[in-house]
């Protein structure tokens, strides 16, 4: 029970305090609100059907969802088969100076600004992969639907999945690394016991970690799914429903931030697009928490 | 057989190492090609880049980013003290009754705002902000800016005021002093420099903020103001524009802009190295 002071000193910070859940109510009932109306309108269809025509009154948001959907996979894809690896290394090989430089370029990645890494993949990394993984994944491989199209201007699904990804590595690095260096050293020093090589302790202990980096990699996909400078640069912009990668598309993100600032002119564009990100918001908050409660279980089972 | 085992280790171990270089290399790339395309547009154009107005699809010479410069420091200028404020408190009350209800309420809702996209949060400001004033301002795009940093403020405060050991709490309340000037007397000054790379992290998030502000802060582009409740500008958003443009004249002074605020965020960055690093010795 607290003191009468201790009551006063509670009640002193509490009002600021509180700003943060002021924020997310209002956040999320803004949000809700807004999408009332077009929800209303055009019932669960406005989330199966492909149609974005202002002119007309129809609207569906399957593609852009679809879109920002598999974008995340492509970019947690990406930033798995980068951050594990980045992660054995840093906690492993490196010492010193040099481990030092290593993180802080991660760090460094970590807090870039996403205009900035905008900016360098629509200019370079688009073209770079048309030329290196599109074209030559198209040439040989265009019997598999998800290369059967030929890439036309390189801004595509790929491209922003990719992007994506290399923008949220250093953020599942520094969550993969700070579970992988919280595992005791029992653990390491009982697989060296037994003759283990460091290939193999490396890989026990990564299972040991396993549930964290499959949060990580939750966290990292939440991420990823309101990423929106890095899209809208990257993805091409265009309503397109198919199953190749190197089509242009959109995600609910990049659609918003191409169709809102007109969207006023039409009676729901506007609603239409907060039911989309209500879909993005849900989905963001319940994977973010998931992931965060799975990490600190994860830490408190295994950190004994 | 003991031949085989360390044969896998070996190619385990340059297979990790290769991939690493390669997820490292296209931070490197980045900054070396933003830094040589911008720097060359600003030593070109020198002091008219702080100073002029962005330049028309048509004109000759590339003209400066004066209104989004002003514009943006005067939205960081107002965010950053109400961040700071608002992110202390919520950090001074988890971090001092840990275990109280209201304390876990808000350490969890500081996680579900950091993972709201931050385009949400430029469309719920529209909404509670621009469209009763009936216009873009300053103002709006600071809201957004102070909703986008407050989780990261709240997170970065919380962090370093839990990482004072309770002992200097406990020296504190044996010598009879509240709670309040235990605060304010021992837990800050002992915890200044991480307080001090708390605020420049927070500093980092609100300069670097693009998509906060797409439908808060306005677009104007045709001079400098600094009244809060006018349209503004804001390097970011300049960039956002003029990079995927048709035109060649503002692609290169989006490149401009980008190694301008590359450039802050890495002074910001170093600063923060050196206080986190002077901290540890």
């Amino acid at each position: 029970m607290l003191s009468r002071k201790d009551k006063l000193f509670f009640m002193s910070l509490l009002p600021l305090s509180l700003s943060l859940l002021a924020i997310l109510i209002i956040s999320i009932a803004v949000i809700g609100i807004r999408s009332i109306d077009s929800i209303s309108f055009f019932g669960p269809k406005l989330y199966t059907m492909n149609v974005w025509d202002p002119e007309a009154e129809v609207y569906g948001l399957l593609a852009p969802i679809a879109g920002s959907i598999v974008t995340s996979v492509i970019a947690i894809l990406t930033a798995s088969f980068f951050s594990i690896p980045l992660t054995i290394t840093i906690a492993e090989y490196l010492k010193g100076s040099t481990k030092n430089i290593v993180s802080s370029i991660v760090e460094l990645m970590g807090g870039l600004p996403t205009i900035i890494y905008a900016v360098w993949a629509s200019q370079y990394l688009v073209l770079f992969l048309k030329q290196y993984v599109m074209d030559p994944l198209h040439s040989y491989l265009s019997f598999i639907p998800l290369f059967s199209c030929k890439p036309v201007t390189g801004f595509s699904v790929l491209a922003a999945g990719i992007s994506i990804g290399i923008s949220i590595t250093p953020y599942v690095t520094a969550l993969i690394l700070e579970a992988y260096q919280s595992i005791p050293s029992t653990y390491r020093e009982a697989c060296y016991g037994i003759g283990a090589t460091r290939y193999e302790s490396i890989k026990i202990l990564l299972s040991l970690a396993r549930p964290a980096i499959i949060a990580a990699l939750v966290l990292g996909f939440a991420r990823s799914l309101g990423e929106t400078t890095i899209a809208v640069t990257t993805i091409g912009n265009s309503m397109n429903l198919n199953l190749c990668l190197f089509s242009p598309s959109y995600t609910v993100s990049a659609l918003i931030a191409s169709q809102f600032a007109n969207a006023y002119l039409y009676p729901y564009a506007e609603s239409v697009l907060y039911a989309g990100m209500l879909i993005l918001v849900i989905i963001s908050i319940l994977l973010s928490l998931y992931g965060s409660t799975t990490i600190i279980r994860w830490r408190s089972r295994v950190i004994v | 057989m003991y031949n085989w085992r360390k044969l896998i280790d070996k190619l385990f171990t340059y297979i990790v190492i290769a991939v690493s270089i390669v997820a490292i290399s296209p931070v490197i790339h980045l900054i070396i090609t933003v830094l040589l395309n911008g720097t060359m547009v600003i030593v070109k154009t020198g002091i008219n880049f702080f100073i002029s107005l962005p330049p028309t699809p048509f004109s000759k010479d590339f003209g400066g980013i004066a209104p989004a410069i002003v514009g943006s420091l005067l939205m960081t200028f107002i965010s950053l003290p109400i961040t700071i404020v608002l992110g202390l408190f919520a950090a001074i009350l988890t971090t001092e009754f840990p275990k109280n209800t209201i304390s876990i309420v808000i350490d969890t809702i500081a996680k579900s705002l950091a993972s709201i996209p931050t385009i949400a949060v430029s469309m719920i400001v529209y909404t509670i902000i621009v469209v009763p004033m009936k216009s873009f301002s300053a103002l709006a795009g600071s809201i957004a800016l102070t909703i986008v940093s407050l989780p990261y403020a709240y997170t970065y405060f919380s962090t370093t005021l839990r990482s004072v050991p309770f002992t200097y709490r406990e020296a504190a309340f044996s010598i009879a002093m509240s709670r309040w000037s235990t605060v304010l007397k021992i837990l800050i000054p002992v915890a200044r420099r991480g307080i001090a790379t708390a605020i420049l992290m927070t500093l980092a998030r609100i300069l670097g903020e693009t998509a906060a502000l797409l439908f808060t802060a306005g677009r104007f582009r045709n001079g400098v103001t600094i009244s809060p409740l006018a349209p503004a500008d804001a390097i970011p958003l300049l960039i956002f524009d003029f990079v995927l443009s048709p035109y060649e004249i503002w692609r290169q002074v989006a490149w401009g802009a980008s190694a301008l605020l590359l450039l802050s965020y890495m002074i910001i960055f170093f600063a923060v190295k050196f206080l986190v690093k002077e901290v540890k010795l």
